[in-house]
């Protein structure tokens, strides 16, 4: 190693990791996920196209309530005004203004949540509920029609025990909407038309609950929230609150569960309104994304707006929820890259490709090695029969290609109609297959088992596996992928790592082996 | 031990001395043809050449005329994508198996296409002559041409060794398809041992005859000629790929700016104290340009040295 390269490599490790060491020491960021169970950062986008008349779009807020605790909101306008209003109802952003093309206005905040457990208990009396109460939540409206003759014939029906057991009253009508009413995503959401075909969609359902619990004097409401996964897209909830004594109580007839309501579970606003409105707007669409960080949220904070205008520019903390996203990935391909330099260079490995392991392995970080490499060997063995087939038919070469790309594409296309019908996790989610690569690589398997013999190949094909084996977990680490996201100056370092692998010229562990014959030679001379 | 590793030949000897530039002088095997030509080095005669699917097509017609040659992509690596056609019978050519006429196209489209490129880009298709069998090798060889690949550095010779095509290998002279490789005593022209997949042999797989003592054909002229090849190159580390013709004598088959490195474990010596030798010879203000023949005797010199 030249004395150019020792210093160079040096220079890079020592510039990532004191910056890192920095931030450790400045603003005592912990250096690995300091809380597992993390806030979520959430990020609702409306987009919304006018044509030049006024108009607002209106938008559920999440509150600080029990179970959670809402902070750190930001909301962008995009030439709209904005203004959060606070009711009786819940809290609601109003974005208005002239509505002149498309307009996409994002509103984003974290939430810390927990599970809220009360469970349905016997109060010791009787509590009277407050008027003010009964009287918003206990009448029949347009959409939750709760004095509708085929709901107070369902009351009835059911043979309710006495008012002074409200628990037991609130158990057999929420089993009732549980286990006699279907749950079908086509259904309709209409009320009396759930009630009277024992089936309906999740929001019928639970407004058939609220119904059904208001028709029988207790008061109860509808909750609009966010199922939050990490990886995935955030799942619109809709459930009910029913008030027992001086609780409301949460209850899900579509999930099942009635007093404990789950830690990813947040509520977004209440009533019968819908999470996002708007008016004189030709239309309107919006998406929700979330993301769950691994920090504790003064660190979140402290990461966001640094005192250092420095360090609070170049925070990654403070970027949309998809670029954040998109950064957790990319962030992790120089971890990759550095794996991969080391099988190739130090231990001597022949694989196929340089970056063809690191990027296969990023495809599969949401599934566990052994299903992800059999996914994989399988499209290879597929894909490798069928170029043997279509050598018969010595079709030329860009064709040829193609024919094996539609035929990559047909076997994820398979993966996926066998994964969601044996119903496991969703294999495709999150990156789509590197279907190029996957294309190259059984065009250049096929042709080494013509030239030099299929030994050589699979030798190939199980060093590049064992590569993408060897990175796959990296991808997979919650840790890592903390730290690269937190510290990105830790990419310098591994850039000065791969300096140092660049220049060494010793020998390869595999040539060790090779060559060992004329070792041993030299030192019997 | 003296052993060259990959990192290092990469780092200090191609990356090091040979510019990246010069290197489609070796790897399109056409321009290295054009190359010795000018500088009157025998190569085998070019029969044909086609560089779109069009003139693949024509290329039978333009072959029709031999019974023997050896079809090859003009940027080709590691011997993939060589087809040897070795006599007619009638509407067939005998190969690897037997060939037709739209195998042959098929096969030259191949190429033209890019299948065997270092690089995956469009490439040429060139007919060479086949040559003939030196009849020396007859002993050790029962299919295929046998070559010399000599390590030329800063224009002198290092190391020397013969490759024996195999059954194995199916006629061609690559040892990692399974072609013995033999260390040449670049001093004498004797075989010093043997090698196939890396490992120790001291007979011919397929002839059985002893490999040790056996004396290379015109191996001066082999390592002059190579020596003469690599120099209007410009590479300063570059393997070049002898065959002795029956006829014609030495001709240089292909230059390579990236030469293995199991040329060490056929010789059973390691590179780089050679390579250092050279250094030390050419930089320590002794000689000024030396001639040909005086590198070729500093090489012989080298291996007289240092043999085991």
């Amino acid at each position: 190693m030249s004395p150019a390269v020792r210093w160079t490599g040096l220079l890079f490790f020592a510039a990532g990791v004191s910056v890192a060491a920095f931030k450790v020491v400045r603003h005592e960021l912990p250096l690995s996920p300091s809380e597992e169970q993390g806030p979520w950062q959430v990020e609702l986008t409306v987009t919304v196209r006018g044509d030049g008349q006024r108009g607002s779009v209106r938008a559920m807020l999440p509150a600080t309530e029990a179970g959670q605790r809402i902070f750190d909101e930001r909301a962008s306008s995009d030439r709209l005004d904005w203004e959060v209003q606070e009711r009786e109802s819940g809290r609601a952003g109003l974005w208005s203004g002239w509505l002149e093309g498309v307009h996409e206005v994002v509103y984003r905040f974290r939430v810390q949540s927990r599970a809220v457990d009360l469970p349905l208990r016997g109060a010791e009396t009787v509590v009277e509920i407050p008027r003010a109460i009964r009287s918003l939540y206990m009448k029949p409206s347009t959409t939750i029609p709760s004095s509708a003759p085929s709901v107070k014939a369902q009351i009835l029906d059911l043979d309710l025990p006495p008012p002074s057991d409200p628990v037991a009253r609130i158990q057999t009508v929420f089993s009732f909407a549980t286990h006699e009413i279907a749950t079908e995503r086509s259904a309709a959401g209409d009320v009396l038309l759930t009630l009277d075909r024992r089936e309906g969609s999740p929001d019928g359902k639970e407004r058939l609950l609220v119904a059904l619990f208001r028709a029988a004097g207790i008061p109860a409401r509808l909750c609009h929230g966010l199922e939050l996964a990490d990886g995935a897209r955030p799942v619109p909830r809709v459930w009910t609150e029913v008030r027992l004594a001086s609780e409301w109580i949460s209850a899900s007839s579509v999930e099942g569960w009635i007093g404990r309501r789950p830690a990813d579970w947040i509520v977004m606003g209440r009533g019968t309104l819908s999470a996002v409105e708007a008016s004189g707007a030709r239309a309107v669409g919006h998406r929700y994304r979330a993301l769950r960080e691994h920090l504790r949220a003064d660190e979140i904070a402290s990461l966001m707006a640094p005192d250092d205008p420095v360090l609070s520019f170049l925070s990654l903390y403070r970027l949309p929820v998809g670029s954040q996203s998109l950064l957790h990935l990319l962030l992790l391909l120089p971890v990759g890259a550095l794996i991969t330099a080391l099988f190739r260079n130090l231990i001597g490995v022949r694989s196929y490709g340089t970056f063809m392991p690191a990027l296969i392995a990023l495809a599969l970080r949401d599934l566990t090695p052994a299903v992800g490499l059999a996914l994989v060997g399988g499209v290879l063995a597929i894909g490798v029969s069928a170029r043997f087939g279509l050598e018969r038919l010595r079709l030329l070469m860009v064709p040829r290609l193609s024919i094996l790309l539609c035929i990559v594409v047909l076997c994820v296309t398979a993966i996926a109609l066998t994964s969601a019908s044996i119903g496991s996790r969703d294999w495709l989610a999150g990156a789509a297959m590197p279907i190029v690569i996957l294309t190259m690589w059984i065009e250049r398997i096929t042709i080494t088992i013509e030239e030099e013999g299929i030994r050589e190949a699979g030798v190939r094909v199980m060093w590049s596996l064992v590569i993408a084996a060897a990175i796959l977990p990296v991808y997979q680490s919650t840790q890592i992928s903390y730290l690269m996201f937190t510290f990105p100056e830790f990419v310098l370092s591994i850039v000065g790592g791969l300096v140092w692998i660049g220049g060494y010229t010793g020998f390869r562990l595999i040539e060790l082996l090779r060559f060992r014959e004329l070792g041993q030679e030299g030192v019997s001379r | 031990m003296g052993v060259l590793g990959i990192n290092r030949r990469n780092a200090v000897y191609t990356l090091g001395r040979n510019p990246r530039h010069l290197y489609p002088l070796v790897d399109d095997k056409l321009a290295t043809k054009r190359l010795c030509r000018e500088a009157k080095i025998p190569v085998p005669e070019l029969l044909g050449v086609a560089r779109t699917h069009r003139e693949a097509q024509r290329l039978v017609e333009q072959v029709r005329a031999f019974d023997s040659f050896v079809v090859k992509p003009a940027r080709g690596a590691m011997g993939n994508g060589i087809l040897v056609l070795e006599w007619r019978e009638g509407e067939l050519y005998r190969g690897p198996r037997p060939f037709a006429e739209a195998d042959l196209t098929y096969h030259a489209a191949g190429i033209v296409s890019g299948l065997y490129s270092l690089a995956g880009h469009m490439d040429v298709a060139m007919v060479e002559e086949r040559l003939m069998i030196h009849p020396a090798f007859g002993a050790l060889v029962v299919d295929g041409v046998p070559d010399v690949r000599v390590i030329v550095y800063r224009g002198v010779p290092v190391m020397a060794m013969m490759r024996l095509p195999t059954v194995e290998s199916a006629g061609r002279a690559n040892l990692h398809q399974g072609a013995v490789g033999t260390g040449v005593d670049l001093a004498t022209g004797r075989v010093i041992r043997g090698i196939q997949h890396d490992r120790r042999i001291t007979r011919s797989p397929d002839t059985n005859a002893d490999l040790g003592g056996f004396e290379v054909p015109q191996f001066r002229s082999i390592v002059d000629c190579a020596i003469r090849a690599t120099e209007p190159t410009g590479l300063e580390y570059v393997g070049a790929d002898v065959v002795v013709d029956a006829e014609k004598g030495p001709v240089i088959l292909e230059l390579n700016a990236r030469p293995g490195l199991a040329i060490q474990l056929a010789n059973g010596a390691g590179l780089r104290p050679r390579l250092d030798a050279v250094d030390a010879w050419l930089e320590s203000g002794e000689v000024d340009r030396p001639r040909i023949a005086e590198r070729a005797a500093f090489g012989r010199g080298l291996a007289a040295d240092t043999r085991p």
